[in-house]
């Protein structure tokens, strides 16, 4: 039934009821009005307008439900549809709804995964050369100034010593750069060596308790999926380290049916589930890159559980 | 014919320049020489099969074969050579895996000019040599583990590699550890080396074994 035809029969029935209430019922309505009469009348007045607001509302629930929903939906996380109803033009209306939201939801993860990807590319081409050509010459230099200020005369050799050191410290931060671009760890010794690295880094730097639960029998994942791991478990730490006030953290890395799951749980004092940050929409989006499912939740004791399930696509026989 | 006496050295790095400053280093010593050169880890492997080589200097990154790869199979392939990572990469990770590949030694390119020297020579005394962050990492690791009481200390430890030990556990350098203790650099190296010693991590081997105990490396 269209939308015209619902509020139309619905308005149809307040007046059919109340002209058959004028036509059967025994009242008359003086000219001069008379007050008991003038009261009944205005009575039934707010009876038709109650029922007739009542019916309506009830007539127009589905667009409400739908409106709802367009002020609240988050495309970070995706799957929130609404009911079809039986038919006529608000099905019609909430199906385009959500074919919409299909294409969004769609459109929105391509297009961040595009520029994940191109960041991602951009990084590891950066570090790559800082690594390969400005860390080889500097290298380079290092060895040229020594073996200069071996054979220089003391006065001379002073100073070859000092560029030396300031060659030393040059290189030194280069490769800090190189290593925060880009987790080299992952893309040479695989997930585990990384997340390993990534722990005993963080226990050193923040004097936390890390504890690190990696099953060994983990399934081959895509690149992809090892990258998404790795940035949410970096982010989740980082997030540790700056708002929770924790002890001790544990990271672990399970494998479930069909799935990897990567947990991040803490001691600290749990998370305020007001809004979310940069850094959880971050990796909310790096989760939808790869159909994982983000789960950020109060720990069952006490701090914050971060937990990701990455799917693990099934070997084809 | 190459001189006898002298440690025979093959040198592999994908960078011409870093092989030739390596080379200079290296030749300028009396007792070493670097005796051929390859450019990637395949390479490398090719040469050893051509020379006599004693010692392997070998680094991480390289097109073809890594330096990693390329040490697993030199180690089988030639049990009796000596293999040293020479490295940008200053994280354990590279180290501890490098160790269970059969390298004996690891440094650190930033540091080449004052250590590769002295790990040649400790490579051919089958004495493992570790770079700072290293012995950082490892000592670190070692007193969590002391505190979760999953070991104790076998031998008890003089006041002064006590006093050591927890400046290299808040990540002091050997330098600055010189300084705060009014000590002269060798003698702190001296008990870092002493403090292994007495954690039980003496070679390659412990250093292996202890880093995949401790989960620092699948095993």
């Amino acid at each position: 039934m269209s939308l015209f035809w619902r509020i139309f029969g619905l308005n149809a029935v307040v007046l059919g009821t109340a002209t058959a209430l004028l036509l059967w019922a025994p009242v008359t309505v003086s000219v001069p009005v008379v007050l008991t009469e003038a009261i009944i009348l205005v009575g039934g007045l707010v009876v038709m307008l109650v029922a007739n607001a009542a019916l309506l509302r009830w007539g127009l629930a589905p667009l409400e439900r739908l409106t709802k929903l367009m002020t609240t939906v988050d495309l970070l996380r995706p799957g929130q549809r609404l009911p079809v109803p039986a038919g006529g033009e608000v099905a019609e209306l909430i199906r385009t709804f959500n074919a919409m939201l299909d294409r969004l939801e769609h459109e929105r993860a391509t297009s961040s995964a595009r520029a994940l990807l191109a960041q991602e590319a951009e990084r590891r081409r950066i570090a790559q050369e800082l690594h390969d050509e400005v860390g080889q010459s500097m290298t380079a230099i290092l060895l040229a100034l020594k073996r200069a200020a071996d054979e220089a005369p003391p006065p001379l050799r002073d100073e070859l010593q000092q560029a030396q050191e300031i060659t030393r410290d040059s290189l030194d931060e280069v490769r800090r750069l190189v290593r925060r671009l880009r987790p080299g760890v992952l893309d040479d010794l695989g997930l585990i060596s990384a997340l390993t690295s990534l722990t005993s880094e963080f226990a050193t730097h923040t004097g936390l308790r890390v504890v690190r639960r990696f099953d060994a029998d983990l399934p081959p994942l895509e690149p992809e999926t090892e990258l998404v791991l790795y940035r949410v478990a970096q982010e989740s730490l980082t997030n540790v380290a700056r708002h929770a006030d924790a002890k001790r953290v544990e990271v672990s890395l399970r494998r479930t049916d069909g799935a990897v799951e990567l947990a991040i749980v803490d001691d600290g004092r749990g998370i305020r589930a007001a809004r979310e940050g940069a850094g959880i929409r971050g990796m909310r989006e790096r989760a939808l890159l790869i159909g994982a499912a983000l789960d950020i939740a109060p720990a069952p004791a006490a701090g914050t559980r971060v937990r990701l399930t990455a799917p693990v696509p099934r070997k084809q026989p | 014919m190459s001189d006898p006496t002298k440690i025979r050295i093959l040198l592999a790095d994908d960078h011409a320049l870093v092989r030739r400053g390596v080379r200079l280093i290296l030749d300028q010593e009396p007792d070493l020489e670097v005796v051929a050169e390859a450019g990637d880890g395949a390479e490398a492997i090719e040469m050893a099969r051509a020379h006599d080589v004693d010692l392997a200097v070998l680094d991480i990154a390289m097109p073809r074969m890594t330096g990693l790869q390329a040490a697993r199979e030199l180690a089988s392939l030639k049990p009796d050579l000596r293999i040293l990572m020479l490295t940008m990469h200053d994280n354990e990770q590279y180290f501890f895996q490098a160790l269970k590949a059969g390298a004996s030694g690891y440094v650190l390119k930033s540091v080449a000019d004052q250590d590769l020297v002295a790990a040649c020579r400790a490579a051919m005394r089958d004495e493992p040599f570790l770079y700072p962050g290293a012995v950082t990492a490892l000592i670190r690791n070692y007193l969590d583990r002391v505190r979760q009481g999953e070991e104790t200390p076998d031998q008890i430890l003089t006041p002064r590699e006590e006093e050591v030990l927890k400046l290299v556990a808040e990540g002091h350098s050997s330098k600055e550890i010189a300084e705060i203790l009014f000590i002269s650099v060798k003698t702190v190296q001296r008990h870092r080396a002493n403090l292994l010693h007495k954690l039980g991590l003496r070679d390659r081997l412990d250093l292996t074994r202890y880093a995949i105990r401790a989960g620092l490396i699948e095993p």
